[in-house]
């Protein structure tokens, strides 16, 4: 299957933090032909490990994670539903469309004053989460009934290519990266491999990085990669801090990340071809790398990042070759590892 | 003491990047060592049989790792932009020196003349976004040619003796506890003692993580250099702590709050030998105890620290008297717990 | 049990985050005749096990309290303070607290700075001495205090210091009075330091290593004037099942099979997200492998001042939920 259709399956579902279980249903059903063996764990993480054979084979985990922003039911109001958000940007939510995750599932309207019963000076304002409330279109009776309090919710949005190269969607943080890693097992089909090749797909990452950590803990890898995205540079960013879109993957660079590892990416970058950029993190890196790192005894850490443009929106944008870009560096990456590498 | 101290201050070792520090520790005490490894994470780990047999009982942990900037970009006139590897007030970097890379090419940190900027300009501390380092170059391919994105900086500052026995050097935080660690190992124990030379706890006491949790010891004893702020503006409560008053004993601070007993202990053990010693009068930051504490079951952690004026910065100063002090503290504290 | 008279000893046991010592003893004196083993670990953490064959499950409830302590002894005798925990400065202005040894005292401010940006450092602690050299004869920089006000009975709530989290460590301590016939491997932590970032339950949970674990804590109640609704539960209407706080999302298949057992057993309950705060749950959660975990909690009013209040029908409602889960089939 072509990257761009594994895209459009998984930004189908919604799966916002600690309730990814139908997002990890469907990578589930991508990920099994690539693996010798896949599983979930308690918290719901998705692993799948390829074996190399080989005895005493070190390890290397792969992360991407599955979970999405998303709202969360807090209360009901005359049949529109309160709610609060978690990394969303509240000034784009007036007038949004929303699934509340029942089953079925409601479609919801993020309900918006109309500007003519606005002061001039209201009309400036963002509403602060707190004064928005979902349309579910349901009497109070009936919302109570069928809305119970902590139900999440997510964007409703459409996959949509946009011009040649890139693709617009929700949730493309993290999925995008999530298919760079079934496209790298892919590419590494006929490889022999020196390291037992473990691909996850985590869970809760957008409220702290739980998912990854206890895989992390529970795998005890010599190495990990998170792969996750990072801002790309649009008319309004500033330059230093957002990458070229189609410019590939930006390597991590700073405390967070292992510098032998971040070094052997840029290699295998030059060697193979593969545009690099480079991203230079002083602190966290704000990713499922900063809690794998230090796991048990310490793991061998790098982070890999695709850009991507609107954050945490539902017009989500990334650039298909960079996902490729991004696959291909991690199959060059883990080509010879365990023979090669470490300190 | 104080020539290992002076030689450790002047080496270059920002959060991950310690191999300096690392490497000169690893030549020092490897001819006392039983065992030296280095982790996963960079923390030397260094275990050093006594007499008295106890395995992984006891662990002392410095970090080797000091605060420092790391080159983001470059500006098309060849100027980095930087950003702060730990915590690092940005009034102290004006005008400061800095070499940059493994090449340790010389920068300053440029600012615009006085004369040229406003009354309203001179109020206020550059943002961060505003600073740059000037290595010289004319233009960004030229910048390009001796330094690297991604290359850290070090502040350039001499280890110089000054006043009553004071010293004045950058990296204080945490020199002092590695040169304390150096000088013990150079002894004959009382009793098994893993050293743990940590890395990057200026970002987050991270190396301490991995380090105590393959140690895994029951006793942690943690030594450090610690914010002092005895200068005259300031209310004795913000003070702090006094460098020349003697070791810091850790009770509480933003991160951990200490094992009481072994506090008792340290505490009789400077009154019992005619050591002073002091407590922080303010609760503010944290140390490797932090990381150590919480690891696996619970480890004991107690803690020793100097007390450093100006901590962050490439002008600290401490006293030589309180790290001859805390040698001779930490000192106590492993017979006694040989003597358990 | 004599539900009145334990909790007024649990909440006037001294036992602010790091010096959890006497409450401990006053909770394994109390515990004692319901378990099969009670160990103390590195922490301080006390641990009561009732053993089983099935899985391992993992009750949490705090049994440190947020406190003041001394950092400073001031020229005229007034004591400068740290916050142990959460303290709201505004809250507990002219409180009376008291430290282990007896000493007495009444919180009070620096008048140089204005109430509304009052912190924790403008606060002192008048101890009734008349200068430095007599406050140091009663206390000693280091030393902890705790609030000292009165618990009383009103309607068919109690007002107290510290229901956070003593309440919830008489929940725990009933449910071990009473618990059913059960192959479930049981472990009743009350943990130390949770104020201060729920630092016991972490070492606790990865000694143990449960397959479930269980926060018992108090939350928010979203019931006073003009609330900001920043949570959900109300005070009488049930034991608050946890969905979600800032420490965790609670495995969803936890909270179902605790709403189903509410339902099943007809205990009131009533599904709990907090926008604020955390509790054991996380690092319960975040433990080895990973943990499914989830919380049973008391409404509270007022978190944090010196005076919490909660209603006792959803104190026996936890209670029951807990004595429910405990002796539920579960998987490993």
């Amino acid at each position: 299957m072509e990257t761009e259709q594994i895209l459009e399956r998984l930004c189908a579902v919604g799966a916002p933090s600690g309730f990814e279980g139908a997002a990890v249903r469907t990578a589930k059903d991508l990920l099994e032909p690539l693996m010798d063996e896949v599983w979930t764990d308690r918290l719901g993480n998705l692993v799948g490990v390829r074996r190399c054979g080989k005895p005493g084979a070190k390890k290397l985990l792969l992360d991407a994670h599955l979970d999405e922003v998303g709202l969360t039911v807090t209360g009901i109001k005359d049949g529109f539903l309160r709610f609060t958000a978690n990394g969303v940007d509240h000034r784009m939510l007036p007038d949004r469309e929303v699934t509340v995750l029942i089953n079925p599932p409601l479609l919801g309207v993020v309900a918006c004053l109309p500007p003519h019963v606005l002061s001039a000076e209201d009309r400036e304002k963002a509403p602060e989460v707190k004064d928005l409330f979902v349309d579910v279109g349901l009497s109070q009776e009936e919302a109570e009934r069928r809305v119970p309090i902590g139900t999440p919710m997510t964007y409703r949005a459409a996959f949509t290519r946009l011009g040649k190269r890139q693709v617009c969607a929700k949730a493309l943080d993290d999925r995008a990266c999530y298919a760079a890693l079934l496209r790298t097992a892919e590419l590494l089909r006929g490889s022999t491999l020196d390291v037992d090749l473990y691909v996850l797909g985590s869970v809760c990452e957008e409220t702290g990085g739980v998912g990854a950590k206890v895989v992390t803990q529970a795998i005890a890898p010599d190495f990990c990669v998170a792969v996750d995205v990072t801002h790309g540079r649009t008319p309004d960013s500033p330059k230093d801090e957002a990458f070229v879109m189609g410019g590939g993957p930006a390597v991590g660079i700073g405390p967070n990340m292992t510098r032998w590892m971040a070094r052997r990416l840029l290699d295998k970058g030059a060697a193979e071809n593969i545009p690099v950029q480079k991203e230079i993190m002083e602190r966290s890196s704000g990713t499922n790398g900063w809690g794998m790192q230090i796991a048990n005894e310490g793991v061998a850490t790098a982070v890999l990042s695709i850009p991507l443009k609107y954050m945490h929106t539902p017009v989500e944008v990334v650039e298909l070759g960079d996902i490729e870009d991004a696959a291909r560096l991690l199959a060059a990456f883990t080509v010879g590892l365990g023979k090669e590498g470490a300190q | 003491m104080i020539e290992t101290l002076k030689t450790l201050c002047c080496l270059s070792g920002p959060s991950s990047y310690e191999d300096q520090v690392r490497d000169y520790i690893r030549s020092r005490v490897e001819p006392y060592a039983d065992s030296v490894r280095v982790d996963a994470l960079g923390n030397l780990i260094v275990f050093k049989r006594g007499a008295k047999a106890a395995g992984n009982k006891l662990m002392l942990c410095a970090h080797m790792d000091e605060v420092g900037l790391i080159v983001k970009s470059v500006t098309d006139e060849g100027y980095l932009k930087f950003g702060c590897v730990g915590g690092i007030d940005r009034r102290i970097l004006l005008g400061k020196r800095v070499t940059v890379g493994e090449k340790a090419t010389p920068g300053v940190i440029g600012l615009k003349a006085i004369h040229l900027t406003t009354a309203e300009e001179r109020k206020d501390v550059p943002k961060l976004s505003d600073l740059y380092i000037d290595i010289g170059a004319k233009d960004k391919d030229e910048a390009l040619a001796q330094v690297e994105l991604g290359d850290v900086c070090t502040f350039v500052s001499d280890a110089v003796e000054f006043g009553d026995r004071m010293l004045k050097a950058k990296a204080i935080d945490d020199r002092v506890g590695c040169a304390v660690m150096v000088k013990l190992l150079e002894e004959d124990l009382p009793i098994d003692c893993t050293f743990v030379f940590s890395t990057m706890e200026e970002v987050g006491t991270r190396g301490a993580f991995g380090a105590a949790f393959s140690v895994t010891p029951e006793v942690a004893l943690v030594l450090e250099g610690t914010t002092s702020a005895d200068i005259p503006a300031l209310k004795p409560e913000r003070q702090v702590c006094w460098p020349g008053k003697g070791p810091v004993l850790s009770w509480m601070d933003g991160g951990t709050i200490y094992d009481r007993e072994l506090f008792q202990l340290l505490r009789d053990l400077a009154e019992q030998n005619g050591l002073p010693w002091q407590m922080k009068h303010y609760l503010s930051g944290g140390t490797d105890g932090q990381a150590i504490q919480r690891t696996k079951a619970g480890v004991r952690v107690t803690g020793l620290s100097a007390a450093v004026r100006y901590l962050h910065a490439p002008n600290s100063v401490c006293s030589i008297t309180d790290a001859e002090q805390m040698l001779a503290l930490a000192r106590l504290f492993i017979r006694a717990m040989a003597e358990r | 049990m004599d539900m009145m008279n334990d909790l007024t000893r649990l909440v006037s046991a001294f036992g602010p985050s790091g010096a959890e010592k006497e409450i401990s003893q006053v909770i394994e004196e109390l515990a004692q005749p319901y378990v099969d083993e009670i160990s103390r670990d590195t922490l301080g953490n006390l641990i009561c096990h009732k053993k089983g064959s099935g899985p391992k499950i993992m009750f949490s409830a705090h049994m440190d309290s947020i406190g003041l302590v001394a950092t400073h002894i001031g020229e005229k005798g007034f004591v400068h303070v740290g916050a142990l925990g959460g303290v709201d400065p505004k809250a507990i202005l002219y409180t009376p607290v008291r430290f282990q040894n007896g000493t007495k005292g009444l919180v009070c401010r620096n008048l140089g700075v204005e109430v509304e940006k009052l912190k924790v450092t403008d606060l002192r602690i008048d101890i009734g001495a008349a200068n430095r050299e007599e406050a140091e004869k009663l206390i000693r920089v280091g030393d902890p205090a705790v609030y000292a006000t009165p618990t009383e009975q009103m309607g068919n709530r109690v007002a107290s210091p510290y229901l956070d989290d003593r309440i919830a460590c008489l929940v725990l301590l009933m449910a071990m009075e009473r618990l059913e016939e059960t192959d479930n491997d049981l472990y009743f932590v009350f943990s130390v330091q949770e104020e201060v970032g729920t630092r016991g339950a972490r070492t606790a949970a990865w000694a143990i290593a449960p397959d479930y674990g269980i926060a018992v804590d108090v939350t928010m109640a979203d019931d006073q004037p003009d609330s900001k609704h920043a949570a959900t539960a109300l005070c009488g209407k049930g034991a608050a099942v946890k969905v979600m706080d800032r420490s965790l999302i609670s495995s969803p298949a936890l909270v179902e099979k605790l709403m189903a057992l509410g339902e099943e057993k007809g205990i009131p309950v009533q599904r709990d997200v907090l926008q604020s705060g955390g509790t054991d749950a996380g690092p319960i959660q975040a433990t080895r492998g990973g943990v499914c975990a989830g919380g049973i909690s008391i409404p509270c009013r007022y978190i944090h001042s010196s005076t919490e209040m909660v209603d006792l029908d959803d104190v026996c409602a936890c209670v029951n939920l807990v004595r429910a889960f405990a002796a539920s089939k579960l998987e490993k």
